[in-house]
């Protein structure tokens, strides 16, 4: 029997988050950590730290919460709300993962435990200048040298590298070819010598940076999983990250929707609310259209993931659902502009943190265009 | 019909290009010291100062309302001679300041005599910085519902209210104004337009922090007490004068050749972007179909914007009767930036974002137009408002509205 309704514990889990970044993360703070150096706050990150969020996804035995995706989907669905920064994608959901599935008992005895305290974060350093997300994208070169990877290269558009302890770095070890991606993966603490970051400074949602890479060398004790099948390790967990990408885009939409109807509805022209034309009615519905196509197809791939659906199913429904995610954020802070008037690019109205994130999250993991590519080649190839 | 901007020119016209080219190469570089910003707020006040002078060199010549007659300071050029001076200046890329000659047409229009032979020379000649100022914070689109008070105190009217997103950066010599001089009269016959000097006591600013910069500002007039000479159109005038100006800055006067199309250049970036950048796997995107697809797309959508302003330049400038015109190419042009910037966002993805000096396609021309593109809806009316006045005009609405008077000549 279909049941779409969340259980009360899940209830319960999302009413918390939600009055966590009313209190802690309102407009005005997401604002100061934008404007801020490294995008990133201290204080922020040990209260989400305090009552447990970069552990959601970690299991039980390395100190984490082990919660199913559809409960982390909540959490996200509020931080997107709030239009909250922090490196907890990077470092709790794609990087604690990779380590989590593919690390040696010593590197997820080592990492997991602080990454799910809050007190190590992880950045995935994956795409590179000829920006893509599947295997092919990646250039940067590890050669092995005696019982060491020298590894040459440029990782581009990487959010959270300057407030990370260490990095999750995919390197290309051979070519892709039948037998395998040829991409390897790398834990990299931040003190090696060779790697530089630098901030790569536009209208962004999120700090991005350049990581250049030269001659860095690293040992065999910092491959996380099989050389050479790295991306086989990283697919399906990209797709985990992606369905809980979606889930903070879906609360980003939720918040235009959120304040268009607000706003609209009390902002008086010509003698009544704005709300009573049928012009903004138009943008507002669309909003909303485009706000339960988010919800219900990221609901769908979450709970696909959760319920062990085929890993081919998963990449489907994924790949639908940061197509429609990244066309409807878009979309709809384009709308909440048009109903906000000219207040909505006043820098203190704060919309504008909202617009730069959807345009930032449209490209992040895959933009359209690279998943409609997948969705086809899954149906009909 | 003949649609060409540029392939038949007479020989006066040519003459004519001559020496306005001649002129530009000896007033209109740029010292190299200056460096040009991408945001009008931004510029240093040298650089907005050279602007300013060389607005007054052109505005000496009647070339910056060559139109116009030259007894109000304008060129009294043929419609000929004003392309060919349109184009040479469009090459040669000087940086907009905002655009002050929005009262010009407005106090053409409705204007006492004594009013034009002592507004007009100055606002054609560059000479004086004019913002208009119509809308406040509880009022934008609705702006015949203004409340900025204007009342009578014997020639005097004492000005008291706040106007926002006003002018443009440094500051300005006039303000165009509308403000109630009638509290009981019916709307659209109570107000009343101002063209009041900036310096009067009691008018005060404070800045406005926006997505772009182009300087904007709040306006504040704490019982400012304006001299009835000021007053433009009559006492309960004001809202007609307005509409004049607003059918104007909507768009009604058209543009031609280069830039016509206001993209501020983020075509041309585009276009170039897709035929050096490569995609992941290394394969140029000027290969993808796709990518294709929608750089035509950009391209056809852009012109046809262009091609709606070079009608109206021609309908205004032949004095055909216009309706929705005006507001129809405001329209377009709204929606056209949106569009492209979704456009660029699909091609460029993450790079559409940058205005890093290493990473950023185009110096960052990607970037500027993603919060350009957001923040161009709302000036001079919102693409709702558009649709209202084209509604109206097009005889949809319960009654059926007439262009306002525009006519310069
Ligand atoms: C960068 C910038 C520069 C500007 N420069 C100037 C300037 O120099 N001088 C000046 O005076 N003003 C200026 N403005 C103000 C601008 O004219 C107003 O923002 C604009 O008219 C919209 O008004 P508003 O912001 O109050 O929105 P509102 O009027 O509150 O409108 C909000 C929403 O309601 C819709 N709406 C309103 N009425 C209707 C209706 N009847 N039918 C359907 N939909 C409707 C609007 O389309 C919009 O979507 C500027 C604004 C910006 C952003």
């Amino acid at each position: 029997m279909v049941d779409l309704g969340l259980t009360d514990a899940q209830e319960m889990l999302r009413n918390n988050a939600h009055r966590f970044v009313q209190d802690k993360c309102t407009r005005e703070v997401v604002r100061e950590i934008d404007e801020s150096e490294r995008g990133f706050s201290e204080s922020l990150w040990k209260d989400i730290s305090e009552i447990g969020w970069p552990s959601i996804v970690i299991d039980e035995q390395y100190g984490g919460m082990g919660s199913s995706l559809t409960d982390a989907g909540l959490l996200f669905e509020e931080m997107g709300w709030a239009c909250m920064p922090s490196p907890l994608h990077s470092s709790s959901v794609l990087s604690a993962l990779v380590l989590q599935q593919a690390g040696t008992a010593d590197q997820r005895q080592h990492y997991l435990p602080l990454i799910a305290d809050g007190n190590r974060i992880v950045a995935f350093a994956f795409s590179e200048p000829g920006y893509g997300w599947g295997p092919e994208s990646i250039h940067t070169q590890a050669n092995k040298v005696g019982d060491k990877y020298v590894v040459s290269g440029t990782k581009l558009f990487v959010p959270d590298a300057e407030s990370a302890d260490s990095y999750l770095l995919v390197a290309r070890t051979r070519a892709t070819d039948v037998s395998g991606s040829g991409l390897t993966l790398f834990i990299v603490d931040k003190e090696v010598p060779g790697i530089h970051v630098k901030e790569v400074s536009g209208w962004t949602g999120d700090k991005l940076y350049e990581i250049a890479i030269e001659d860095a060398i690293l040992t065999e004790a910092q491959v996380v999983g099989e050389v050479n099948r790295g991306y086989e390790v990283l697919e399906p967990i990209l797709d985990r990250g992606t369905a809980l990408l979606c889930a903070y885009m879906l609360g980003g939409l939720q918040q235009m929707a959120d304040m268009s109807v607000t706003y609209s509805q009390n902002r008086i022209a010509f003698g009544v609310p704005i709300s009573t034309f049928q012009r903004v009615q138009d943008m507002i519905i669309n909003i909303v259209n485009d706000l339960e196509a988010v919800r219900w197809t990221t609901y769908e791939a979450l709970s696909m993931i959760d319920n062990g659906a085929r890993e081919q199913d998963i990449a489907e429904a994924v790949s639908m659902a940061k197509i429609v995610a990244s066309e409807g954020f878009t979309r709809g802070t384009e709308n909440a502009h048009y109903v906000h008037g000219g207040v909505s690019v006043d820098m203190k109205y704060g919309l504008y943190l909202y617009t730069k994130k959807s345009r930032t999250l449209f490209s992040y993991l895959g933009d359209p265009a690279y998943h409609k590519k997948r969705v086809a080649s899954l149906m009909f190839d | 019909m003949d649609f060409s901007t540029e392939i038949t020119y007479s020989a006066e016209q040519e003459k004519f290009r001559q020496e306005v080219s001649v002129w530009l190469s000896e007033n209109a570089q740029i010292p190299a010291e200056f460096k040009i910003p991408r945001e009008t707020g931004d510029m240093s006040h040298e650089l907005y100062n050279w602007v300013r002078e060389y607005r007054k060199k052109l505005g000496a010549k009647g070339w910056l309302a060559p139109l116009w007659p030259s007894e109000y300071g304008g060129g009294g050029l043929s419609v000929d001679m004003a392309q060919v001076l349109e184009e040479e200046l469009s090459k040669r890329k000087i940086p907009a300041i905002y655009d002050n000659r929005l009262a010009a047409p407005a106090m053409m229009v409705w204007g006492t005599e004594e009013q034009k032979q002592r507004f007009l020379p100055l606002i054609n000649k560059g000479d004086v910085i004019t913002w208009q100022a119509f809308t406040e914070p509880e009022v934008g689109s609705d702006a015949a519902s203004i409340t900025t008070s204007a009342v009578r105190d014997g020639d005097d009217f004492i000005i008291n209210g706040t106007k926002v997103y006003i002018g443009g950066p440094f500051s300005a010599d006039y303000i165009w104004t509308t403000a109630v001089t009638d509290q009981t009269s019916p709307r659209h016959r109570n107000l009343g337009a101002f063209y009041v000097p900036a310096d009067l006591p009691g008018i005060s600013f404070s800045d406005m922090e926006l997505i772009v910069n182009v300087g904007k500002r709040f306006v504040y007039y704490d019982n400012v007490r304006v001299p009835g000479e000021y007053l433009v159109g009559g006492e309960n005038q004001g809202w007609q004068v307005a509409q004049t100006s607003l059918e104007i800055e909507h768009g009604a006067g058209g543009s031609i050749g280069e830039g016509a199309s206001r993209d501020g250049g983020v075509v041309a970036a585009l276009f170039d972007y897709a035929q050096t950048a490569v995609d992941g796997a290394g394969n140029p995107l000027i290969e993808d179909p796709r990518i294709r697809d929608l750089l035509v797309e950009a391209r056809i959508e852009t012109h046809i914007v262009e091609l709606i302003a070079l009608r109206n330049y021609w309908m205004f400038n032949n004095q055909k009767r216009m309706t929705f015109h005006g507001s129809q190419n405001s329209l377009l042009r709204k929606l056209l930036a949106m569009k492209l910037g979704n456009i660029v966002l699909e091609v460029a993805g993450p790079y559409a974002m940058l205005n890093d000096s290493n990473w950023a396609p185009s110096r960052g021309v990607f970037e500027s137009h993603q919060r350009q593109a957001i923040t161009a809806h709302h000036p001079g009316g919102s693409s709702e408002i558009q649709k209202l006045i084209m509604a109206r005009r097009l005889g949809l609405s319960r009654s059926k509205e007439e262009a306002a008077p525009t006519k310069v000549a």
